[in-house]
């Protein structure tokens, strides 16, 4: 197969064959079935239908040298971690593990540690979960992480069991031109409960390509949440795998406030009967920024909800791009779906791509979809102001309010706070 | 004087609708504004309170001896002038209360006041929405989401008492209010009537003026002022239609 990134594919395997650690057989071959994996598909190009609008030429020649440079002596630097109360916390720091930084003390159903280590202590744990939902053919980047990750979570929810604390897991970058590739397995037994939060964020330019796997078992429910401020030249790719079976819920909250280029990927698999999803999305951008976010949805079992609402705003020259599919299985009788985007477009120079899809192959189903996309409202712009706000403020109050119906009810203050922070924080040219 | 507006011109969208309006308010009085549809009278509102796509071509406006064209909207708002909208804005996601507090944090900020304390600011803000008849509820309600259209010129009303500004510019706050709700929307204006604070009531229609009694009442027709009374004028008005007025001052 011919492949334009073929130096670059040579510069992965020069980059696998240093990294001499032990780990067991069974990994090996997993990890070199992707190295394969990557080889053959290489970075995705702007040729490719998903990759249209995102062209991540510059983050794939930077990727191979950013993989092998090391951290540095300043990874103290702290970032602004969330303030969330009760949680446990995981802390990692250019893909290290720091456990200073993190909960002294972990529940004993959570694993953190090298992948390598963890495959050796807990094998029947990482076997089973490690690539159960993941793809390697999904794309470049999933087979990427597959090949490097160094640390991993894993987060077991047995049977019946809530777990009250939320898991608070905080990727900091501290180190200029490095790369991490954090991979969180997680899996909720039958009728648990847990909430788990991915933050990254970074005070440098540096790659972080992330690969969630998350199973939902039978009636069990997930309130998950990601929250990406990476540094506004950093890289940022990241897939999140959630697959619900009967009657389990999901509730997730994607905001994606950072990085230069972002490409995040929420895939939902509803493949039990009765399983509910309420997917929530929000893209923020200012400068030249460029934020690419995308929604798959599976309904595979019939008697399935989803709602999926996602919006964007966007200032100065940033560019977005929002994909949403539902995709409806022919056995997936009496699902109902229901996505909604809708942008907000603060500067002339701004732009978003938007593409909701639907594809259904049941005949008894409810689905509906729709975008919009506008700029701040002239009237309710003037209302404000007349009644002696500055425009600033008003401006911001708009552009709060626009994002408001996706931040209520989230029962994460600290994520509503931080992004209410970014929206107030974007930098946009007067119109 | 509180406003004088002198040969003002205003356009909007190329198209010519005050033409040379004369008006001037003293501290304390309350004058009317009534006028067929197309006279006007809105755009007169709009104009004074600084949207932007009504042009000014010609003529002056000193509002407490500043030159009120060359402040901006907010500025306006916060040197105490009041619109009340004929079509409120409906804004979601913006509490009524939230745009409330930003509104008088402003007016404290320009003035190096402290902001407002929480506590001290909703005792205040519902002692105002009482004197309304303001349901709480609608405090925390998006700013007038989903309210009815009574609802919506009383939020009006109470934003004024809340703010407490200079000068209130009522823009038809009386159409399409029953007789319940256009009482409680005068008791809110008389009970703002202290003897400095002034007021502009434009309204297509005599009723208002029976429970909020004007000091002055002027006739606009083609965006000029062609007759100026007292309240007898509005009476008069009432009875004989706009037709014969109009006829008399052109004649």
């Amino acid at each position: 197969m011919n492949n334009i990134n073929q130096p670059v594919t040579e510069d992965f395997r020069a980059a696998w064959k240093n990294t001499s650690v032990s780990s067991p057989d069974w990994l090996q071959i997993f990890r070199n079935a992707a190295l394969e994996q990557f080889a053959l598909s290489g970075f995705p190009t702007t040729r490719a239908e998903d990759w249209k609008y995102t062209d991540v030429g510059k983050l794939a020649a930077a990727y191979p040298q950013w993989l092998i440079n090391k951290p540095g002596a300043d990874s103290a630097n702290n970032g602004k971690p969330l303030d969330i109360a009760n949680a446990i916390r995981i802390a990692f720091v250019d893909g290290v593990y720091n456990p200073e930084k993190s909960s002294k003390v972990l529940p004993e159903n959570i694993l953190v540690g090298k992948l390598a280590d963890l495959a050796t202590t807990n094998p029947e744990i990482i076997e089973k979960h490690l690539g159960r939902l993941a793809s390697n053919s999904d794309s470049g980047f999933v087979a990427l992480n597959s090949v490097f990750s160094e640390t991993a979570v894993a987060i077991l929810i047995p049977t019946g069991i809530e777990l009250q604390q939320p898991v608070y897991i905080d990727y900091f970058s501290a180190t200029a031109e490095t790369s991490v590739q954090p991979r969180l397995l997680a899996s909720l037994g039958t009728d648990s409960k847990a909430t788990i939060i991915e933050y990254f964020s970074g005070a440098v330019p540096a790659i972080t390509n992330a690969v969630t796997e998350i199973h939902c078992g039978q009636d069990s429910q997930l309130a998950y949440y990601r929250l990406q401020e990476d540094h506004a030249e950093a890289w940022h790719t990241a897939v999140q795998y959630i697959q619900l079976e009967r009657n389990a819920h999901l509730n997730s909250v994607n905001i994606d406030a950072g990085a230069g280029m972002a490409r995040n990927e929420l895939r939902l698999n509803l493949a039990g009967e009765g399983a509910s999803a309420d997917a929530k999305g929000l893209l923020l951008a200012d400068g030249s920024r460029h934020i690419d976010s995308r929604l798959t949805v599976e309904h595979a079992a019939p008697n399935t909800r989803s709602r999926e609402r996602y919006r964007a705003i966007l200032a100065d020259n940033a560019r977005g791009v929002f994909n949403g599919r539902i995709l409806v299985q022919q056995a997936a009788q009496k699902t109902s779906a229901e996505l909604t985007n809708r942008n907000l477009l603060l500067n002339r120079g701004a732009e978003i791509n938007t593409k909701p899809e639907l594809e259904i192959y049941a005949d008894d189903v409810k689905c509906a979809h729709g975008s919009t996309t506008g700029q701040l409202d002239e009237t309710a712009m003037f209302y404000l102001l007349s009644r002696g706000i500055p425009p600033q403020e008003a401006r911001n109050i708009l552009v709060q309010a626009f994002a408001s119906e996706l931040l209520t009810d989230t029962g994460i203050p600290a994520v509503v706070e931080r992004a209410q922070q970014a929206m107030r924080t974007l930098r946009f040219s007067d119109v | 004087m509180l406003i004088e507006i002198n040969n003002l011109h205003v356009s909007v969208k190329g198209t010519e609708i005050i033409k040379g309006l004369n008006l001037s308010i003293g501290p304390g009085e309350v004058h009317a504004i009534m006028g067929p549809n197309g006279s006007g009278k809105s755009t007169l509102a709009q104009a004074l309170a600084g949207r932007s796509d009504y042009e000014i071509t010609q003529g002056s406006v000193r509002y407490l001896e500043q030159d009120l064209l060359e402040m901006a909207p907010d500025e306006r708002a916060r040197a105490g002038l009041f619109l009340s909208f004929q079509y409120p804005v409906e804004i979601p996601g913006v509490s009524n209360v939230y745009m409330l507090k930003a509104a008088l944090n402003a007016r404290r900020k320009a003035a190096d006041q402290p902001e407002i304390d929480s506590v001290e600011f909703m005792r205040f803000v519902k002692e105002k929405a009482a004197l309304m008849e303001l349901d709480k509820k609608f405090l925390s309600r998006g700013v007038n989401e989903g309210f009815s259209g009574g609802e919506k010129k009383r939020n009006e009303i109470f934003q004024m008492a809340v703010l407490e500004p200079k000068f209130g510019i009522l823009d038809e706050t009386d159409s399409g209010l029953d007789i319940d709700a256009l009482k409680v929307v005068a008791n809110g204006v008389n009970l703002q009537r202290d003897g400095q604070r002034s007021f502009l009531l434009i309204t297509h229609y005599q009723r208002l003026l029976d429970y909020v009694q004007p000091d002055y009442v002027h006739v606009l027709a083609d965006g000029q002022i062609v007759k100026s009374g007292d309240k007898g004028l509005a009476l008069e008005l009432e009875e004989h239609g706009y037709d014969d007025i109009l006829a008399a001052a052109n004649g």
